[in-house]
């Protein structure tokens, strides 16, 4: 899950722009990260060595691996295990940022180990889906940190990162969240919870946005006409809401209940409102939660 | 009693989700589908047809899937109306045995799921 909080720090940090993430995210689940980039991010080899050997690389025809080993560089073992790692999305993520010419070995690899020093996170924490250090990014990220619903919203939006990757894709970044006094959306869907999160959940997006969502929650292409598209994104948000209203039963006894979601365009909704942007490929979406 | 032979009633407001339960039926090879969008039509919806199996959500406008429940237990306490909602806490899930549910599938509802359903009860 940390990937999509790397993929906002490239992007705060002016490292990348939108267009160039959304394009890398777009191309990045068909990349497997190279040994280069793996190696940089373990600290087995500096940039500088990374392209001495893919200079050597181009002189002798020996994969990559093996010419680091004969240059003294890693180890076998260090090389076999590093193999290992090549699905890790965050890793994948920097292979096409590197490959596209949008940063350099040397960018990537100091934007990872400042975002790891940052954050104190390892690999093992990139590679983890739950656990406290999640809980602890989506505070810090959100500013969630000190509102009387902390624990609450917490839970909220982890979930709702979880149930993105889980049935949309995990090929978004999360944009700086805002806190609004009032919500103007596009086409939207929405739902009531009252009970321990009393809150309007809404999602919206520009019209092709909208629709490419509910497409791949549907897992078949849908048209902007279509009231599919309405059925589907509704019944993401009531998947979503429906799983957290278990998740807080079990966890704190508390109750949670939600109402039957509605649909609409162009509708303002006021009250303390945190919007959560996500850039996916076919573009940006929001989850608000209005207070 | 076959799966072709199988009336099944869907009663969920969400459209997507009346067409996606009615794609894997008929995968499983139930051919007389019919689908309601609340409570109060699936009671009416029920009086009529007399299905073999409802599945039912909860959380609809009009009337709630447990109070739809208890209305069709009502008029046959031997229907089998198995909730499915995504809303699957413990109180919900007491509430609906507690008022006679056959069973409870917590969305999102798998094709597998669905499938060992239908087999139960076409047995």
């Amino acid at each position: 899950m940390f990937s999509q909080f790397f993929g906002n720090y490239l992007l705060n940090h002016g490292l990348v722009t939108t267009d160039q993430l959304s394009d890398a995210l777009a191309r990045q689940s068909q990349t497997r990260a190279k040994l280069g980039v793996l190696a940089i991010n373990a600290g087995y080899m500096t940039p500088e060595q990374v392209d001495m050997v893919h200079m050597q690389q181009q002189k002798v025809d020996k994969r990559i691996g093996d010419i680091a080993v004969d240059m003294g560089y890693m180890t076998e073992a260090q090389v076999n295990e590093l193999l290992k790692q090549q699905g890790l999305a965050h890793l994948q993520l920097g292979q096409v940022l590197v490959d596209s010419g949008y940063m350099t070995n040397a960018q990537f690899a100091d934007a990872l180990f400042n975002y790891k020093l940052e954050n104190s996170l390892t690999d093992i924490d990139f590679a983890e889906k739950t656990g406290n250090k999640v809980n602890e990014i989506v505070t810090a990220f959100f500013k969630l940190d000190g509102l009387p619903q902390q624990t609450i919203l917490t839970d909220y939006v982890t979930l709702l990162f979880k149930n993105l990757i889980r049935f949309v894709g995990d090929d978004f970044v999360p944009l700086t969240p805002d806190s609004l006094p009032v919500l103007h959306t596009g086409r939207c869907a929405y739902q009531k919870t009252h009970g321990a999160l009393e809150s309007t959940i809404v999602f919206d997006a520009p019209d092709s946005a909208y629709t490419a969502f509910a497409s791949r929650f549907a897992g078949e292409t849908l048209s902007d006409s279509d009231e599919m598209t309405d059925a589907a994104n509704g019944e993401f948000l009531n998947l979503h809401d429906g799983l957290y209203a278990v998740n807080v039963s079990d966890e704190y006894s508390a109750i949670v209940n939600i109402d039957p979601q509605e649909y609409g365009r162009d509708i303002t909704f006021k009250g303390n409102v945190r919007r959560i942007s996500l850039v996916y490929p076919f573009g940006t979406v929001n989850f608000s939660v209005i207070q | 009693m076959s799966a072709e032979s199988l009336k099944v009633l869907i009663c969920d407001d969400s459209m997507f989700v009346r067409k996606k339960l009615s794609a894997v039926l008929n995968k499983c090879g139930v051919e007389s589908i019919s689908e309601a969008t609340d409570g109060e039509q699936a009671v009416e919806m029920f009086k009529k047809e007399r299905p073999d199996l409802v599945l039912m959500d909860i959380v609809m406008p009009k009337m709630t899937g447990v109070e739809a429940l208890k209305a069709i237990l009502a008029e046959d306490p031997k229907a089998r109306v198995v909730m499915a909602s995504s809303v699957g806490t413990q109180e919900n899930l007491k509430e609906a045995i507690t008022a006679g549910a056959f069973d409870f599938l917590q969305k999102p509802i798998s094709d597998a799921q669905l499938e060992m359903l239908i087999n139960k009860v076409s047995r």
